[in-house]
């Protein structure tokens, strides 16, 4: 089989899989929407699957909280989570949700781990110290009142970066730049990422492919930065000796980005023994983007 | 990072809503070289020491499956995870699934290949839950040592009818050891809180055991303790082996019991001092010891220096 025909038939299997709410669960097995499988499920569905489309849509109009932000599953608190810049991302190009992606934007910019306070800062400068990172360096968390992580972070940069260079309320370039340099700053030793701590009580923790891949799609325009150069290598030496589906997608859309030779990668993934019977949602959609990486590029405003 | 990590500040009013504690507890220390096919036969001889009522009833074990490193102890072996589903299954368990949600790696799969429980998981038809991507119900919180009051946890877990702590016997560089009541940091879902679980550590790690403890029973433990660790644990310490399973009804008395075998002061570990007020027993008056005896090993478990506290002297 092609890749288009595997990739059409992850493309159906993700539209059957769409629950009567418009939303995705996590699981094949439950019936309770979760925003990350639904966005990416949004992102990987294209024109010819236009309904399912459009009831996603309506979906995160009619879910989305007061305070701009999106829920991390169907029935949730009304706080907000990290899913909210995967949803102003799957939002894209869609002129009626305009209004209600500036309130994700609002939110999203004025979200930030908790290190940015500066009382926080303090503590870590002084006595909370076996953990090496900049505090300074903030970026978002996963949830409010945590930390910064890593693929928050990326996730977030991406969102914000796909609006216009001339609307920029509350600073939200000055968000991104620092995000960006509290990624570099939580980049491992050796290259590559893993949630976000890289030195613990003096050693060097290990990097993890699916979260370097995400880092490194949010550090496209920075190639002259020595870790990303070096991060891609690792992540191009371990793809092809990786054995989940996940990590190999999100490395080949990394490296795609980083115009590295994917070939290769995309057949293995494509050859995947019953890839469309994945329990994960999020395994099947990412699997999807990255067997179309181009188009999934575009949609998170990456050029390759 | 670990904001709100806490190191021995005790707690100067009790926040349980209930007392769970039974009269008296008892632990088997099993011996087991090494992990090898003996190991289903231990686990079983094991449970029957103890008068458990499993006819009918839907089983959870939950392993220590944080990430992979070569050469490192870090997860409870796939062996001992597969051991324990067949004895339970042949102590008459309607359905036994193995679920966790792993603390560092988002993708679960790759921890599952990597260290080993894939093949165990399939050759055993053992169903896999990732509890980081379940089905969630929002919860009460039954003790209040962290301000969370509330927890999105996964629906397996709270509909289970018997839940198995299944915990690595490690040291840890912010709770002090990790073993059956810090295990169950795992069963919070990473797609609502993230990768690592901080907000548990915003929140203090004592406080959010206690509180996890208290509000999702632990009715059974079996400790991995054939290979420990030691040093900077929960992922970069040093294996120490123990040769020895821990099987307990109470987590309390469970993680006492290991501690002790680590040559550690369980009454110095707080969530562990605390947890003896209301969900089981930590003196060795109120443990009925079957098996082997404790014995701390002649040079306790190294530690990370803000816990040298730990040691027995």
């Amino acid at each position: 089989m092609t890749n288009d025909v595997v990739t059409k038939d992850l493309r159906v299997m993700l539209a059957r899989r769409q629950l009567a709410n418009g939303g995705w669960s996590a699981l094949s097995s439950s019936s309770q929407a979760a925003l990350e499988s639904s966005a990416f499920a949004c992102i990987a569905l294209n024109s010819e699957f236009a309904p399912a489309h459009d009831q996603a849509l309506k979906f995160f109009l009619r879910i989305q909280n007061p305070n701009g932000s999106w829920p991390a599953f169907f029935g949730d608190d009304h706080e907000g989570c990290w899913a909210t810049s995967l949803v102003i991302i799957a939002l894209r190009d869609n002129v009626e949700a305009v209004p209600q992606r500036l309130k994700a934007f609002e939110w999203l910019v004025h979200s930030a781990g908790e290190e940015s306070h500066w009382l926080w800062k303090w503590k870590f400068r002084t006595t909370d110290r076996h953990v090496r990172f900049d505090p300074d360096k903030f970026g978002w968390p996963w949830m409010p009142h945590a930390n910064s992580w890593v693929v928050p972070t990326a996730f977030s940069i991406l969102a914000l970066s796909q609006f216009p260079c001339a609307c920029d309320p509350d600073g939200a370039r000055r968000r991104v730049e620092l995000g960006i340099e509290m990624l570099l700053d939580r980049a491992c030793p050796s290259g590559g990422w893993n949630a976000g701590n890289s030195v613990v009580y003096g050693r060097a923790m290990a990097p993890h492919p699916d979260d370097t891949a995400i880092a490194l799609l949010a550090l496209t325009r920075n190639a002259q930065e020595p870790v990303v150069p070096a991060s891609v290598d690792w992540l191009e030496q371990l793809a092809p000796t990786l054995n989940a589906p996940w990590s190999l997608a999100w490395c080949i859309l990394a490296l795609a980005a980083h115009r590295r030779r994917v070939d290769s990668l995309v057949q293995k993934l494509s050859y995947w023994p019953q890839l469309d019977q994945v329990e994960d949602t999020s395994t099947l959609v990412v699997s999807c983007l990255a067997l179309d990486h181009e188009r999934a590029l575009a949609r998170f405003g990456v050029a390759a | 990072m670990a904001a709100g990590s806490s190191v021995s500040a005790p707690f100067l009013t009790p926040q349980y809503h209930e007392v769970r504690r039974p009269n008296r507890s008892r632990v088997a220390i099993l011996h087991c070289e090494d992990y090898s096919q003996k190991i289903e036969e231990i686990v079983f001889r094991g449970l029957q020491l103890f008068q458990l009522d499993l006819r009918g009833k839907s089983v959870v074990l939950k392993p220590n499956l944080v990430d992979y490193i070569t050469g490192n102890a870090i997860n409870t072996h796939p062996l001992l995870a597969g051991a324990a589903a067949e004895s339970f299954r042949r102590l008459g368990a309607k359905e036994v699934v193995v679920a966790e949600g792993p603390g560092h790696q988002r993708d679960t799969q790759l921890v599952l290949c990597e260290s080993g429980y894939a093949p165990i998981l399939r050759e055993n038809e053992i169903r896999f839950i990732d509890l980081n991507r379940d089905e969630l119900i929002p919860v009460k919180l039954r003790a209040s040592y962290s301000t969370m009051k509330r927890l999105s946890l996964p629906r397996t877990l709270v509909q289970a009818d018997v839940l198995v702590s299944m915990p690595k016997v490690k040291t840890h560089h912010w709770s002090g050891v990790t073993l059956s009541m810090k295990n169950m940091f795992g069963v919070v879902p990473g797609n609502k809180y993230g990768w690592p679980k901080n907000i548990l550590h915003w929140h203090g790690i004592q406080e959010c055991i206690l509180d996890l403890c208290a509000t999702v029973p632990i009715n059974f433990v079996i400790a991995d303790a054939v290979v420990a660790m030691e040093g900077n644990g929960p992922l970069n310490g040093t294996p120490r082996p123990l040769g020895k399973i821990v099987l307990s009804g109470d987590p309390v008395a469970a993680d006492a019991t290991c501690a002790r075998l680590m040559g550690l002061e369980p009454d110095r570990v707080v969530h562990v001092r605390e947890a003896a007020k209301f969900l089981g027993n930590s003196s060795p008056k109120l443990i009925v010891q079957v098996g082997e005896t404790v014995r701390s090993p002649d040079v306790p478990f190294s530690v990370v220096p803000e816990f040298g506290f730990l040691r027995q002297a």
